[in-house]
């Protein structure tokens, strides 16, 4: 009993070891099996050749109004699948989500509840009760059940400057 | 405002626009606010569940420079005389401080008369009437005081009118608002001017506002028409020796508005004698002493003081004489 109970023991030393680690360094460790990188662009209507075409950009120069493209791209960089990959984000206070898209559940009241956002209501205080408009977003959801190794892929949203 | 006071306003907006989503600027967001996005991750690995969070990417707002400029005159203003006061609004529809230089043009195409431009003021205690010795004249060069974003200013331009102009006449009179910082076509970038070293970027109104205040000139003029009635001792009306001629003056004000000053005068002929006691204005009777009524009269002539005259009011005062 009481040898299993050391070991029991000292596997609780080790694991919180780690959860110590973990925490004090989140960035650094090598044992995630997911990383995410975050990318920013602003998108600008140019005329090329007597055509207006949309075109990405590094933001210079932003203000009310310009429409950003935020992205963040996931990889599974381990050698075993991971599952329930949920990626939340929540949307800067300076903008508004510019559209809806089925590849994410949105979030009107500060990511308590996800849902889409045609089911989302919000209670207004001149108003009433009205349905959400995408301006009202303060977290955007996205949820994937598998990501097998070596997969990876960008998830996106578009936002309006406020 | 500082980068770090900026990143805790940004806190504090996301806290409040949980509980407010309409409380967005109508401007939009505020110059030098830094928009900030991170995501994060949780998933099931062989190691249990794990959290990852993404890097966080950074944009500065820029400083937006946009300005409007409405008249708030309800109609055109009449002008008579010095001291005619326009009334406009200049607001700051950008999403920084920023200050204007405003230039008044009178000549704009179609006047029929151009005002002389006295001064630029502001409504410096906010009540929308031009008080002189309150509101602040605007010196040459000078520019309004910084207005925040959404901010209104009342602008009163103070003008005269020029010698000969007639009743009715119109004129406008041009302000034009434009962005200290600078203007442009919109999108113009201005490195680095914005608020907090934010580049600046000219906005849809190229950063410059203009709008016409409207004149109507409103002047007053005086007719004067004399006429004499002879009454003789003897029933008829000869002029002869001992007759009595009543005179009548009659002073109509035509056009539009007020005249000031109206004063009525006139001298006994020779060989006449003014009849004491006879002197009225609008049938009213005036003693001949020079005293609190509005009249005076003597051996030499009358005097009539009617004071202001009102466009379109007649004003007539009798007196007699009698033929030595």
């Amino acid at each position: 009993m009481n040898k299993v109970a050391n070991i029991f023991k000292g596997l609780f030393s080790v694991g919180s070891l780690c959860a110590a680690i973990l925490i004090a360094a989140p960035a650094a460790h090598a044992q995630e099996a997911v990383a995410l990188d975050g990318k920013v662009k602003v998108e600008r209507v140019e005329t090329v050749d007597g055509k207006e075409q949309t075109v990405f950009k590094e933001p210079t120069s932003v203000v009310p109004g310009d429409k950003l493209v935020f992205s963040t791209a996931y990889r599974n960089t381990s050698t075993q699948p991971v599952d329930n990959f949920v990626v939340t984000n929540p949307l800067p206070g300076a903008v508004m989500l510019a559209e809806t898209d089925d590849s994410f559940e949105v979030s009107v009241d500060g990511g308590a509840t996800f849902g889409a956002l045609a089911d989302l209501t919000i209670t207004d205080a001149e108003a009433g009760q009205r349905a959400a408009k995408p301006a009202d977003v303060t977290h955007i959801r996205w949820t994937l059940a598998r990501i097998a190794p070596g997969e990876e892929g960008v998830l996106e949203y578009h936002a309006i400057v406020r | 405002m500082t980068n770090a006071r900026t990143k805790l306003a940004l806190a504090t907006t996301t806290a409040i626009l949980f509980a407010m989503p309409h409380a967005a600027h109508a401007t939009g967001v505020t110059a030098g606010t830094l928009i900030e996005n991170t995501a994060s991750a949780t998933y099931e690995s062989g190691a249990g569940p794990q959290t990852v969070d993404s890097n966080t990417v950074t944009v500065t707002v820029d400083e937006l420079l946009d300005v409007a400029i409405a008249t708030q005159d309800a109609g055109a203003v009449p002008i008579s005389g010095s001291g005619t006061v326009l009334t406009f609004e200049v607001t700051n529809t950008g999403n920084g401080p920023e200050a204007f230089d405003l230039t008044a043009d009178p000549a704009v195409t179609g006047n029929d008369f151009d005002a002389t431009i006295d001064a630029i003021a502001i409504d410096t205690n906010g009540n929308g009437t031009y008080d002189p010795g309150v509101d602040t004249i605007l010196g040459a060069g000078d520019s309004t005081p910084v207005l925040d974003p959404d901010e209104a200013l009342t602008v009163f331009v103070i003008v005269s009118p020029p010698a000969g102009i007639t009743d009715g006449d119109t004129s406008q009179v041009n302000l034009l608002a434009e962005a200290t910082t600078g203007t442009g076509t919109p999108g113009t970038v201005f490195t680095g001017a914005g608020e907090s070293g934010v580049d600046a970027v000219v906005g849809s109104s190229s950063a410059d506002a203009d709008t016409n205040g409207s004149l109507l000139a409103s002047l007053a003029t005086v007719a004067l028409v004399k006429s004499a009635v002879i009454a003789d001792p003897f029933g008829g009306s000869e002029a002869v020796p001992g007759a009595v001629v009543t005179y009548t003056l009659v002073a109509t004000v035509q056009g539009s508005g007020t005249v000031s000053n109206l004063r009525i005068t006139d001298v006994i002929p020779t060989g006449t004698t003014y009849s004491a006691g006879t002197l009225t204005l609008d049938a009213a009777g005036l003693s001949d002493a020079d005293d609190a009524d509005a009249g005076k009269a003597s051996a030499a002539g009358i005097d009539v003081l009617v004071g202001t005259g009102t466009a379109g009011a007649d004003y007539t005062v009798t007196f007699d004489v009698t033929i030595d």
